[in-house]
C-alpha cells in the first residue's frame, strides 16, 4: 500500500515461553482507516496491537508505525479491554492523563477535555471516581482520554467485549462519529462478526496457531453508519461472508 | 436509635460495661488494692500522680512518635530503593528481616554499649521493632502497578519522574497506609519495650519506668494507672491512623 | 525380742508418718540459687526442715524473675527480699506483711570498680561516668545514694546482670553483692575489682530477711516459728560445719554455676561478717532490733525516699521469732570453724 501509514512485513513473534504467537503476518494500514481484526482466540490480534503501539517488539520481520518513528510524541493512543482508568483520579483528571504527561496544564487543557467530555456525554461526570461508573461509562472515559491528545493512530483492543448489547451498540455509534469528525487510523480487534461487519472499512481475518492473516474482507458501506445498515441484506451477506471466513480461519487451525 | 448512631456507641458502651464488671468484681469479691485494683482506685491515682505521670506519658509519646516518623522516612527511603534495584533487594532484604524478628530486649543492652545517649538508645531500638512493616508493604505498594495503568505510561512517554509521582505514589499508598497502621501500635510498644531496657530511672524517663517503679515499690494502683495511660496511647493511635487511613484513601479505596 | 509382722511394722510406720504429718511451705528466694541462700539450702539437704516438721519447696527468683506479688498473693509462704526498703514499700501501701528474721546482719550490696583508676575512696565513686545499676536498685538505694552521697543520675546506665559493659569500660562502677560479683570479675575479666560495701557507709539495712504474710504469723506462728529456727540452724551448719550437700543441691538448682565460686563467696561471708556479726554472735543467726529498723528509716526519710509518718514502724518487724539464741549451742559444737 502506497503511504501507508503502519505497516507489518513478515512478522514474526515467538514469546520467551516458546509460543509461536504471529507468523509471517503481514498488513498495511492507510492514514485515517478504519480496519478491524477479526479472529477466534489465540490468534495474535492483541499481539498485533501491541507490536505496532511499541509496547512489544518483533522477534523477526520489519514493523513501521508512528509509535516506532517518534519516540518523543505519542502519537499512538490505546483502549484497553479493561478501561484502564486511573482510580485515584475523577473523570476529568484521567481524561487530562495524555496531555498532562507531555506537559501540558490542566488550565491550558481544560477546553479540550471538556470538549471530548461532552462530546463522549460525560460532562455531569466530570469529578466522579471511576468507582462510581458503569462499566459502559468507564469505557467512554478511556475512550475520551484516548482522543484527548488527537492522536494519529488509535488501538482498540476488543473494548466493548464486557458490555452488554444496547450499551455495546451505543458505544459503537459514538466511535464511528468520534472518527469521522477527526479522522484517524484506527484498528480495532474484534471476535464479533456483527462488530467488525458495522464499524470497518476493511476486516482482516486471522486464524490461530500460529497466528497468520487468512483474509481481508473489504466493506464499501458509505458512513455515516446508521442502524438501518445492521438490518439490510447487504450487511447480512457481509456477515455470513465473514463467518464463513472465520469458520475457515479455525478449520486450518485446528488441522 | 439510629443504625448507625447505635454502632457507634458500640465500643465506649462495651468499655463502660467493663469497667462497671470490674469494680464490681473487686468488691463483692474484696480483692485488695495490691493485687487488683478497682477502676475508682486506678481513677483517683491517675488524678493524684496527674503531674509526674503526664511528663512521663509525654516523654513516651515523643519517642513513639519520633521513631515512627523515622520509620517511615527509612521504610520508604529503603523500598524505593529496593523497588529500583532488584539486586540490592535480594542481598539486604534478609538483614531486614533479621532485623524485625530481633527481639528488642535482646538488642537494647547491645545498643547501649555503643551509644551513650539513653534516648538515642531508645529511639534505635524503636526504630528496629517499627520500620519492617512500612518497608514491606510500601515495597509490595510499588510492585503493585497494574500492568495496564504501566503500559499507559509507556504509551504517553512518561518520564521517570511522572511515574513517580502519578502512578507508583498513588498505587502504593494503600499499601504504605496499611503498613503505617501496623508500624503504630509497633512503635508504642517497642517504645515501651526498649525502655523498660535500656531506660535509666531519673533523667527523661516515660511510662515504662513508671510501671517499673510502681512494681518495685508494690504501689500497684499506680502501676495500673500507667498501663491504663498506656492501653489508651495504644487505642488513640490506632484511631488516629485509622481517620488518616481514611482521609487519604476514601475517595477511592 | 518379738519379730513384728511386715504388716504390724507397716501400720506403725503409717500411723507415724500420720500422727507427725510434716507442714508444707514454699519458700521463695531473690536470685538463682547462690552461696548467699547457702543456710537455706543446708537445711533441706541435711534434713533440718523434716525434723522441724517442714516440707519446705524452694523457688528460687532470677533476673526475669518477679518473685514479690507471691507473697501477698498467696502463693508462697515466705519470701526472701535483700533489704528492708521493701518491708518499708509494703507496709506503707498496705500490703499485709512483716518481717519475722533478718538471716544477713549486714547488706552486701556493693560497688565495684577497676582497679587503679582512682576509686579507692566511697566518694570517688559518685564521680565515675558510668555507673551500672540494675532496675531494682535504680528505684531504691540508687535514690539514697543520689541525696545522700552525691551520685548523680547522668551516670546511671541499667546493669543488664552482665558484666561485659563494666569489663570492657575501665571507668565504669557497676553494682554487685560483695560476696559475690568480685569473684565472677575475677574469673572473667582476670582481675580484683575494688569493692565498696553500701553498709560501710550509712546503708544499714538488714539483709536476706524472711518476709511472711501477717496473716500467716496469727494464725500459724508455729510454723512460722519451726521455719525461722529451722533456717538459722541451717546457716550454722552451712557456715561452719559440713555443706557440701547444699552445695550439691546448688549446683543443680543453678548449673552455672561453680563449687569454686561457692567455697569463695562462704569465705568473703565470714570475712565480712555478712551473717553471722553483731547482734547475732549472741543472739543467734536472724537476729533483730527495733532500733536499728527505726534508724535505718530514719535515714531513708532524710534521703527523701519516705515522708515522715508514711510507713507505720509497728507494722515492719516482729521479733516474736528471733533473739532466742537459736544455734549458738550447736556452733559451739562445730568449735566454730
Amino acid at each position: 500500500m502506497p503511504d501507508a501509514l503502519i505497516s507489518l512485513t513478515a512478522i514474526d513473534k515467538i514469546f520467551a515461553s516458546g509460543i509461536r504467537a504471529l507468523q509471517s503476518v503481514s498488513m498495511s494500514i492507510a492514514p485515517g482507516e478504519f480496519v478491524s481484526l477479526l479472529g477466534p482466540s489465540g490468534c495474535g490480534k492483541s499481539t498485533v496491537l501491541r507490536l505496532v503501539a511499541g509496547l512489544d517488539a518483533p522477534t523477526a520481520g520489519r514493523i513501521e508505525a508512528p509509535a516506532w518513528r517518534d519516540p518523543a510524541h505519542a502519537l499512538t493512543a490505546f483502549v484497553f479491554q479493561d478501561a484502564t482508568l486511573l482510580p485515584w483520579a475523577d473523570v476529568f483528571d484521567n481524561v487530562w492523563l495524555p496531555l498532562r504527561l507531555a506537559g501540558v496544564s490542566r488550565q491550558q487543557a481544560a477546553s479540550r477535555v471538556e470538549a471530548l467530555l461532552a462530546q463522549m456525554g460525560l460532562t455531569e461526570f466530570a469529578h466522579a471516581r471511576p468507582a462510581a461508573l458503569s462499566g459502559g461509562m468507564r469505557m467512554r472515559v478511556a475512550i475520551a482520554r484516548a482522543r484527548v491528545a488527537d492522536p494519529e493512530v488509535l488501538l482498540m483492543d476488543e473494548p466493548f467485549a464486557a458490555l452488554d448489547e444496547i450499551t455495546r451498540q451505543r458505544l459503537n455509534a459514538d466511535l464511528l462519529a468520534g472518527w469521522q469528525a477527526a479522522p484517524m487510523a484506527v484498528m480495532f480487534v474484534t471476535h464479533s462478526v456483527f462488530e467488525a461487519a458495522f464499524l470497518s472499512q476493511r476486516v482482516i481475518v486471522m486464524g490461530a496457531r500460529p497466528g497468520r492473516v487468512v483474509d481481508t474482507v473489504t466493506i464499501d458501506e458509505p458512513y455515516p453508519r446508521s442502524s438501518a445498515f445492521r438490518t439490510s441484506p447487504k450487511y447480512a451477506d457481509i456477515c455470513r461472508h465473514l463467518s464463513s471466513a472465520l469458520e475457515a480461519a479455525m478449520a486450518g487451525s485446528a488441522a | 436509635m439510629s443504625c448507625r448512631a447505635f454502632d457507634r456507641m458500640l465500643p465506649g458502651a462495651a468499655l463502660i460495661g467493663f469497667m462497671i464488671g470490674w469494680e464490681v468484681l473487686v468488691r463483692l469479691a474484696q480483692i485488695p488494692h495490691y493485687t487488683l485494683p478497682a477502676p475508682s482506685l486506678i481513677a483517683q491515682t491517675l488524678w493524684t500522680h496527674a503531674g509526674s505521670l503526664a511528663g512521663s506519658w509525654w516523654f513516651t509519646l515523643k519517642v513513639t512518635f519520633s521513631a515512627l516518623i523515622l520509620a517511615m522516612a527509612g521504610g520508604v527511603l529503603l523500598a524505593s530503593v529496593f523497588a529500583l534495584w532488584r539486586p540490592l533487594e535480594r542481598a539486604f532484604f534478609p538483614l531486614a528481616v533479621m532485623l524485625q524478628v530481633t527481639p528488642v530486649v535482646a538488642v537494647a543492652p547491645l545498643i547501649l554499649i555503643y551509644v551513650d545517649s539513653t534516648t538515642v538508645a531508645l529511639l534505635l531500638c524503636t526504630w528496629v521493632a517499627a520500620f519492617f512493616p512500612i518497608l514491606s508493604n510500601t515495597l509490595i505498594g510499588l510492585r503493585a502497578t497494574d500492568a495496564g495503568h504501566r503500559d499507559l505510561f509507556h504509551l504517553y512517554r512518561a518520564t521517570p519522574w511522572q511515574r513517580l509521582r502519578l502512578l507508583l505514589v498513588p498505587t502504593a499508598l494503600p499499601y504504605f497506609v496499611a503498613g503505617l497502621k501496623i508500624s503504630g501500635g509497633l512503635s508504642l510498644i517497642g517504645a515501651v519495650t526498649a525502655e523498660m531496657v535500656a531506660g535509666a530511672a531519673g533523667r527523661e524517663t516515660g511510662l515504662a519506668s513508671r510501671i517499673l517503679e510502681a512494681s518495685f515499690r508494690t504501689e500497684t494502683p499506680k502501676m495500673f494507672a500507667a498501663l491504663a495511660l498506656l492501653a489508651f496511647t495504644g487505642v488513640a493511635i490506632f484511631w488516629l491512623f485509622d481517620r488518616l487511613s481514611r482521609a487519604l484513601l476514601h475517595h477511592w479505596h | 525380742m518379738t519379730i513384728l509382722s511386715h504388716q504390724t511394722l507397716a501400720a506403725l510406720v503409717l500411723f507415724a508418718g500420720i500422727a507427725h504429718a510434716n507442714d508444707k511451705v514454699t519458700f521463695a528466694t531473690n536470685w538463682k540459687a547462690q552461696a548467699a541462700h547457702g543456710g537455706f539450702y543446708q537445711a533441706i539437704a541435711d534434713g533440718t526442715y523434716q525434723r522441724h516438721q517442714l516440707d519446705v519447696k524452694l523457688v528460687p527468683g532470677g533476673p526475669q524473675v518477679n518473685n514479690r506479688p507471691l507473697l501477698p498473693a498467696g502463693r508462697i509462704d515466705f519470701l526472701m527480699t535483700g533489704n528492708l526498703l521493701h518491708s518499708f514499700d509494703n507496709v506503707k501501701n498496705g500490703v499485709p506483711t512483716v518481717v519475722v528474721a533478718a538471716m544477713f546482719q549486714k547488706d552486701p550490696q556493693a560497688l565495684l570498680a577497676h582497679p587503679g583508676q582512682g576509686y579507692n575512696t566511697f566518694d570517688s565513686l559518685k564521680n565515675a561516668p558510668v555507673a551500672l545499676i540494675a532496675k531494682d536498685g535504680q528505684f531504691t538505694w540508687w535514690q539514697w545514694l543520689k541525696a545522700v552521697h552525691g551520685f548523680r543520675d547522668e551516670a546511671l546506665k541499667p546493669y543488664s546482670y552482665n558484666l561485659g559493659p563494666f569489663l570492657a569500660n575501665p571507668k565504669a562502677i557497676q553494682q554487685g553483692y560483695s560476696v559475690a560479683e568480685p569473684i565472677y570479675v575475677q574469673n572473667q575479666g582476670k582481675f580484683k575489682p575494688v569493692v565498696h560495701l553500701l553498709a560501710d557507709h550509712g546503708f544499714s539495712t538488714y539483709s536476706t530477711v524472711i518476709e511472711a504474710r501477717t496473716d500467716t504469723v496469727r494464725d500459724k506462728p508455729d510454723v512460722v516459728r519451726r521455719f525461722v529456727d529451722a533456717s538459722a540452724i541451717g546457716w550454722v551448719n552451712y557456715l561452719y560445719g559440713d555443706r557440701r550437700a547444699a552445695n550439691a543441691l546448688m549446683l543443680k538448682d543453678n548449673p552455672e554455676m561453680t563449687l569454686e565460686e561457692l567455697e569463695s563467696s562462704v569465705a568473703l561471708m565470714k570475712e565480712q561478717g555478712i551473717v553471722d556479726s553483731g547482734e547475732a554472735l549472741y543472739n543467734g543467726i536472724g537476729a533483730m532490733n527495733l532500733s536499728r529498723i527505726s534508724d535505718f528509716h530514719a535515714q531513708m526519710v532524710k534521703a527523701g525516699l519516705y515522708k515522715a509518718g508514711e510507713v507505720d514502724l509497728a507494722k515492719v518487724a516482729t521479733l516474736q521469732f528471733v533473739n532466742r539464741k537459736v544455734g549458738l549451742d550447736l556452733k559451739a559444737a562445730l568449735g566454730k570453724h
